[in-house]
């Protein structure tokens, strides 16, 4: 056998596989055949080295999937049961936009409180400072102690709103992940 | 042999028929002749489960006006080899002991 009716018969065996695939087991074989000539071997030894074709195991791979339709009966249940399914679905979507709507408006709200803060502490400094410019001295320096105290109230509420964010970040990561891991397993199945 | 055994062992060899140097799939399968005979189907599944597990990289390079493969252990594939090295001395104390009677040595 030559290389090339070696070759046009693996393709032919290998049909179920996707076209890259394919390819790829040729170029293998085809490198393989080649380097057996180079090793002084003719090109229908280099062939019979490497076997009978149907002897060319295809494990770890899968033929590609035929697509599945759906029968008459299938699709008829289908529609019958949409006022069902339609609304459980419709239900699932909310829950999780829900889910996520309330974990990020706890992080927004702990920003809107961080920038408040630092606002107050802003307002506290410039408001003090002017007080006591214009003569009304203790009150200028409550302002600026309350400023003061904002201003620290916000550095300490800055980790946490990071560590939140971050954390939020991650779950809200990990909840798609999931949800994107139990469609997956329902295809392969 | 037991199939995911005999699939560990083969990985291994693979791997350690590169571990010197980067090599291609006809002097892999011609380094491991003297010692176990694998097909070439069986090396193209080997190598893309290596590949797929980062165990090996692949390069490509014009030889003779050609095309060849080269495939070059990684970090991955060396500890592989280590850890097989560890595991074989329990494998192998378990088949002194299976091979020894087992507990019927303590009978005599």
């Amino acid at each position: 056998m030559t290389k090339h009716e070696f070759l046009a018969a693996l393709h032919n065996k290998l049909s179920g596989l996707p076209e890259n695939e394919i390819e790829e087991r040729l170029t293998f074989y085809n490198e393989m055949i080649d380097d057996g000539m180079d090793e002084g071997l003719s090109e229908e030894e280099a062939v019979a080295r490497i076997g009978v074709i149907e002897d060319t195991e295809i494990p770890d791979c899968k033929p590609e999937k035929a697509k599945q339709k759906l029968s008459p009966w299938a699709i008829l249940l289908l529609v019958l049961c949409a006022p069902l399914w339609v609304s459980l679905l419709l239900t699932s979507i909310s829950m999780v936009i829900s889910l996520y709507a309330s974990l990020w408006s706890v992080i927004i709200s702990l920003w809107a409180t961080e920038i408040a803060l630092w606002g107050a502490a802003l307002g506290g400094a410039v408001g003090g400072i002017a007080l006591v410019c214009t003569g009304n001295t203790p009150a200028g320096v409550a302002l600026m102690g309350a400023g003061f105290i904002c201003a620290g109230l916000s550095l300490f509420l800055l980790y946490g709103c990071k560590a939140a964010t971050k954390g939020t970040a991650l779950l809200t990561k990990k909840i798609a992940q999931g949800i994107r891991k139990c469609f997956s397993k329902k295809e392969d199945a | 042999m037991d199939i995911q055994l005999k699939r560990g062992l083969l990985d291994v060899c693979v791997l350690a028929a590169i571990e010197h140097s980067e090599s291609y799939g006809y002097k892999i399968i011609k380094d491991m002749k003297p010692y176990i005979d694998l097909s070439e189907s069986t090396l193209y599944t080997i190598l893309k489960r290596l590949e797929s597990a980062s165990m090996l990289t692949v390069r490509t390079v014009e030889h003779q006006g050609r095309l060849r493969k080269y495939y070059r252990i990684t970090t991955a594939g060396q500890q592989r080899i280590a850890e097989f090295k560890e595991e074989w001395k329990e494998i192998l104390s378990i088949y002194q002991f299976v091979t020894k009677g087992g507990g019927n040595n303590d009978k005599a």
